[in-house]
């Protein structure tokens, strides 16, 4: 579902989805990625979910926020435009957070996509992922080599 | 549970058919399935079809009671059946539940999709899914699973590219294959890239098809003295969607295999023939692993050695597989039981495998949180 809201410079922006991620982000706040995780089990779920598919009954789904930085998993570079308007070339892949003990998959970004490599260390941005037919900025997420 | 055998087969040819119609493809599997039966349309009890992406692509919907009603068969229980890529084999599991569990002694599978798309378009399916929205395409996945496959266990380039030339060897003799052109290592290697490693010709086509089987009992098989082969193992089964798998195997996979290898007393030695779900070079070494063909990571050196050509040790896709015969989603998985029918019966023509007694069809269906939503196996045994 994609909210359009109007920001400063006049322009619609929509979120590629609802509840990944706080936006627009605060002036004294990093981006995090929200999560969820089981009360009972421990387990953390990205995208959030509304039960823990594992505990059922028994656990409770309390509200986080994922940590910035993560590890890649695995990675390739698409040289095809997607479907829904990514242009090509770009990268992406899983990007392992240990600190949650969560995989996320993730468009990285960076002007060379051949650049990114399993077990790097990366770190999440929040910013435009396209730009809609109707000129719409769609803000997502992605992962960037650690400055 | 009783005994269920395949006594008819039909499909069409599959490839680009733009002038022709769901409804037109299926009619021409059913006709053939049901001649090759001898069986006229009023014997059949029910009927499952198999399709994937008409609700999305044509916007057509029940195309089960469309195509069956083509041949004449109406008045049943239809059901149809969509499992992404698994849609038809899971409608040869729903006619397989129907006659061992006693409902019905004979019953109609048939698998019906029209994926071809205009010229350098993507199949846009799945547009719901997060990843999708944010640019994931189905060759990408494999794509990772493929690197990843690499570092883990030195799986080469080369050893992907040769499934793509060994199945299209197989595609060449095969007058129902989309494509008939056989390729070298290099000619794989050097097509463009699609999402790396995989390029054009590791990556299975968008394909129009159909394809049907004719089930029956076993006290119907005896009366009418056919040529039966049973259906030894049926299974279905979905996916773990475990966040943080290892993405080198299908958990899925290994699972079905062994329920199918439980339920027909058989193991992967006793196998004669496999079809899989090649969409990608590497699916089919990954499929290796996890049917139990060759150890967890030897997947590259078994397609290596050439064990998996037709004069292998254990042939795998002599159809050609998606990657040459071509990939209607929900016709795929009856078309691989189409061929593994063929096979036993002795009528492969060119692409014949000697003595061939026990077949295996193994395939998945759509992508669910970096896993797999659904795995079909079947095995084939002729008595």
């Amino acid at each position: 579902m994609e909210k359009a809201s109007p920001n400063q410079t006049n322009q619609i922006w929509a979120l590629v989805e609802e509840g990944l991620f706080e936006y627009p982000i605060a002036d004294n706040q990093v981006p995090a990625l929200l999560a969820n995780r089981c009360t009972n089990c421990g387990k953390t779920f990205f995208p959030k979910r509304p039960l823990c598919p594992y505990c059922f009954d028994k656990g409770e789904l309390e509200e986080i926020r994922l940590d910035r930085r993560g590890i890649i998993y695995a990675c390739t570079v698409i040289h095809r435009n997607s479907p829904t308007g990514i242009i090509a070339p770009y990268a992406y892949g899983y990007v392992d957070i240990p600190v949650n003990k969560v995989r996320v998959f993730s468009l990285f970004e960076g002007s060379d996509p051949s650049s990114f490599t399993t077990g790097q260390e990366v770190e999440l941005v929040v910013e435009p992922i396209k730009v809609d037919n109707q000129g719409k900025q769609i803000i997502g997420y992605k992962f960037k080599h650690i400055s | 549970m009783k005994d269920v055998f395949i006594i008819g087969v039909g499909m069409t040819q599959f490839g680009k058919h733009t002038d022709r119609s769901l409804r037109d493809l299926g009619r021409e599997a059913c006709l053939n399935a049901l001649r090759d039966a001898g069986v006229t349309p009023k014997k059949i009890e029910a009927g499952y079809c198999g399709n994937a992406l008409a609700p999305a692509i044509q916007g057509e919907t029940g195309v089960g009671q469309n195509v069956f009603w083509e041949v004449g068969i109406n008045e049943i229980p239809i059901v149809n059946v969509e499992n992404a890529c698994a849609s038809g084999s899971t409608a040869l599991r729903e006619g397989w539940m129907a006659i061992a569990g006693g409902f019905y002694d004979m019953v109609i599978v048939a698998g019906v999709e029209k994926t071809v798309m205009p010229k350098g378009a993507m199949l846009d399916v799945g547009a719901a899914e997060l990843e999708t929205k944010l640019g994931d395409v189905f060759p990408g996945q494999f794509a990772l699973i493929a690197q990843k496959h690499m570092e883990r266990y030195g799986t080469t380039r080369e050893q992907l590219a040769k499934v793509s030339v060994k199945n299209h060897f197989n595609g060449s003799l095969n007058p129902y294959a989309q494509f008939q052109k056989q390729f070298t290592v290099e000619e794989v290697l050097n097509s463009p890239v699609v999402a790396d490693p995989l390029t054009l010709f590791s990556c299975c086509p968008n394909s129009d098809g159909a394809a049907a089987l004719i089930l029956c009992s076993k006290k119907k098989a005896q009366k009418m003295k056919v040529r039966a082969v049973r259906i030894a193992a049926s299974i279905l089964t979905s996916g773990t969607y475990n966040n943080q798998r290892d993405i080198t195997g299908w958990e899925i996979e290994k699972r079905a295999a062994e329920g199918a290898y439980q339920m027909a007393s058989l193991g992967p030695k006793d196998i004669d023939l496999v079809e899989v779900h090649d969409a990608f070079t590497i699916s089919e070494i990954i499929h290796y692993e996890d049917l139990g063909l060759c150890a967890p990571g030897e997947g590259g050196r078994l397609i290596g050695e050439g064990a998996t050509e037709l004069s292998g040790r254990i042939p795998v896709n002599p159809s050609g597989g998606l990657l040459a015969k071509g990939h209607p989603v929900g016709a795929s998985g009856v078309a691989q039981v189409v061929e593994i029918v063929w096979q036993l019966r002795g009528e492969a023509g060119k692409r014949q495998i000697k003595k061939a007694r026990v077949g295996l069809a193994q395939i998945m269906g759509g992508y669910k949180e970096g896993d797999t939503r659904a795995c079909t196996i079947h095995i084939l045994v002729k008595d």
